[in-house]
């Protein structure tokens, strides 16, 4: 039994990050139909943001300053400013020229994207597993089941990014016109809106929101360039879970997920964690099977979105 | 460059291509001849090794194309079966607990056990549409690379195989090249045949095929074999000759996406676009590679988005204006207007309308 209630807990916490990682994949899909493969990368990217910010490495291995030596999670708002700029740049560099063209093109663009900035990456800092520390540590004991500090900061700060996005969709001039420009890109325009600058402005949030759960993540597991692809792929099988940009959707996604995963990771010894993402993918390929609409109605049902 | 003359459809080959291919053919036969004539020639045996590589990719990607290029699902995946084969072919040749198998018997029972994969994983699979059928695929390989990892007293888990070592290149060279001749032949034979034109209806029409009596889960499920199978022969030829297999040599991500990229190169859904992709991307490579080895795959990232973005239909489609070549575009556009076509009239209901933000208007 506290075996099972420490699985229930560590899968909570685990679908919250989860849920927060997958959101900005989500909603980028759902507001301009670009499948985002490089998703994973940028989550590393925000994720080596912070360990420069938290080790000070302002040159990865050759110029280390004391001073600058942040707490990751006092560093999430610069990261996530940071992280807007260059996703706003990418956005109107890159992304702009696949926006309404068939999903292949995306793909393999986004692919292409992903494969530069995990290189990068690695040309940068290294292929070395890196992990920043944080101040948060230590755990509560409550009878036999351990609740550690650092993963319920993250799960606090995954509802309150959710809480914020949900509060900006819906009741901001600026959401209002995103969900506007996903619902109908001809009747937007003719309101006025400015649809490259939302897609724009789309996208660089939704990239704030990817590399902020880089931050969250970098002091409980480690970081590497080239582990974005199971990520990608998780936002994926949320994606499906839940539906485009669908925040209940998400969450849920997100949590059934977490708790799966942390199941197989205790129930099957030893080789349970290599296992998780085959968990993953068969719940992807099951529920695009049997619900390819998604569990949950999000900015607009996958199967209207793709025609399946 | 083995057979550009595959291009041309319908009005007979020319003879001068035949006496070209031929010559062509009968150059690649000799080169490894090259290493008895004399002790400093321009052929040594890691250029044989390169060559061989080349036959390697060109297969590849041919029979990437076979689903990507003629049935017009874009498979992120297929490397799967080539670590299938690979490992299928390992664990048999290195077997500790019976008898260790020779290399033909574990090359044809890994290309087996490839296509027996393939229907496996097709028949839910290839129920799927577009991005989906696509991403499924790249979890199939991601999920296949933990599973072979976990699989420790079958697989060696992370550890790897080791193959009894047999250093004869020029073996591998003809094999290689026997085996891309053959590919090339088959693809150049179901492009004309009725089974190649059902494919090429599915990618066009699927439904349309479908009404007009075309089984086409049948057609996709063969074209999926077909492809597995041949694609696992070369994971097995690839272990031997490499001598060493683990989860991620074999499994390396970019296994795919470079099939990807060369049949992309050089023009989905033809015959001879596959061939001229990987053979110009393989040399062009080697040379990055050589040149500046730590930027490569930077390099090979910038290229795949210059190529999707600037040159859409291929090499063929640039060289050539009479549209053999099917462009990314036109696929995955046509996919998209043959669903406005059905439609008799353009619904203006805002759940129809959400449709079109995929697409410019």
């Amino acid at each position: 039994m506290d075996q099972f209630l420490q699985a229930l807990i560590n899968g909570v916490m685990l679908g919250a990050f989860y849920a927060a990682m997958m959101l900005g994949f989500s909603v980028i899909w759902g507001v301009m139909g670009v499948i985002n493969l490089a998703h994973g990368e940028f989550i590393m990217l925000g994720g080596y943001i912070t360990w420069v910010l938290n080790k000070g490495q302002i040159l990865p291995g050759r110029l280390e300053v004391d001073w600058l030596k942040m707490e990751p999670f006092y560093a999430l708002p610069l990261v996530m400013a940071i992280m807007f700029v260059v996703g706003y740049a990418v956005q109107r560099v890159l992304i702009n020229r696949v926006v309404g063209k068939p999903h292949l093109v995306s793909l393999l663009v986004t692919f292409g994207l992903s494969i530069i900035i995990s290189n990068a990456l690695k040309l940068t800092c290294s292929a070395d597993p890196r992990i920043t520390e944080t101040r948060f540590g230590g755990a509560w004991n409550l009878g036999n089941v351990t609740i550690p500090v650092t993963k319920t900061v993250i799960l606090g700060l995954a509802l309150v990014i959710m809480g914020s996005l949900w509060g900006f969709l819906n009741h901001t001039r600026t959401g209002k016109s995103i969900r506007a420009a996903a619902q109908n890109k001809q009747a937007a325009r003719i309101v006025g809106i400015d649809i490259n600058k939302i897609y724009a402005l789309t996208f660089g949030i939704c990239i704030a929101i990817t590399a902020a759960a880089g931050t969250m993540i970098s002091p409980t597991q480690a970081i590497d360039p080239f582990k974005g692809p199971p990520l990608t792929l998780r936002a994926f099988s949320i994606t499906a879970l839940a539906g485009l940009g669908s925040l209940p959707g998400a969450l849920m996604g997100g949590l059934l997920l977490g708790i799966v995963e942390s199941m197989i990771g205790i129930y099957v010894s030893g080789i349970g964690t290599n296992l998780a993402i085959v968990a993953a993918f068969v719940l992807l390929v099951v529920v695009l099977i049997t619900r390819p609409q998604g569990l949950f109605g999000g900015l607009r049902p996958i199967q209207e979105a793709e025609q399946l | 460059m083995s057979a550009p003359a595959t291009v041309d459809l319908g009005s007979g080959v020319a003879r001068t291509k035949i006496i070209g291919l031929g010559l062509l053919l009968l150059a690649l036969v000799l080169v490894p001849l090259g290493t008895q004539v004399a002790d400093q020639t321009w052929v040594t045996n890691s250029r044989l090794l390169q060559f061989t590589q080349m036959f390697m990719l060109i297969t590849l990607a041919s029979n990437w194309n076979l689903t990507g290029g003629f049935t017009g699902y874009i498979d992120f995946g297929h490397a799967v079966f080539f670590g299938l084969g690979a490992y299928a072919t390992g664990i048999l040749m290195t077997n500790q607990h019976a008898v260790q198998w020779p290399f033909w018997a574990a090359l044809i029972v890994g290309a087996l056990v490839a296509a027996v994969f393939a229907v496996m994983i097709g028949l839910p699979t290839l129920r799927l549409k577009g991005p989906y059928f696509s991403i499924a695929m790249l979890g199939t390989f991601v999920a296949m690379r933990e599973i072979i990892r976990v699989s420790k007293p079958l697989t060696g888990g992370g550890v790897g195989l080791t193959l009894p070592p047999y250093l004869n290149r020029p073996l591998f060279y003809y094999l290689t090249l026997g085996l891309a001749v053959a590919v090339i032949s088959l693809m150049w034979w179901i492009r004309r045949s009725e089974f190649g034109a059902s494919l090429i209806a599915i990618r066009e029409d699927e439904v349309g095929a479908e009404m007009r009596g075309i089984n086409t889960t049948l057609h996709k499920i063969t074209a999926f074999v077909i492809a597995g199978f041949l694609t696992g022969i070369v994971g097995g030829m690839w272990a031997y000759q490499n001598t060493f297999i683990d989860p991620d040599v074999v499994f390396v991500d970019s296994r795919t996406i470079d099939l990807v990229m060369m049949t992309m190169l050089g023009g989905l859904g033809t015959v001879a676009g596959p061939v001229l992709g990987a053979a110009s991307i393989y040399w062009i490579r080697d040379v990055v590679w050589a040149a500046f080895f730590d930027w490569h795959l930077m390099i090979q990232g910038t290229l795949l988005i210059g190529i999707v973005l600037f040159v859409p239909t291929g090499l063929i489609g640039v060289f050539r204006r009479d549209r053999s070549g099917t462009s990314l575009l036109r696929l995955w556009g046509r996919w998209f207007d043959s669903r406005d076509d059905a439609r008799p009239e353009p619904d203006t209901s805002p759940e129809d309308r959400a449709v079109d933000t995929t697409r410019e208007p």
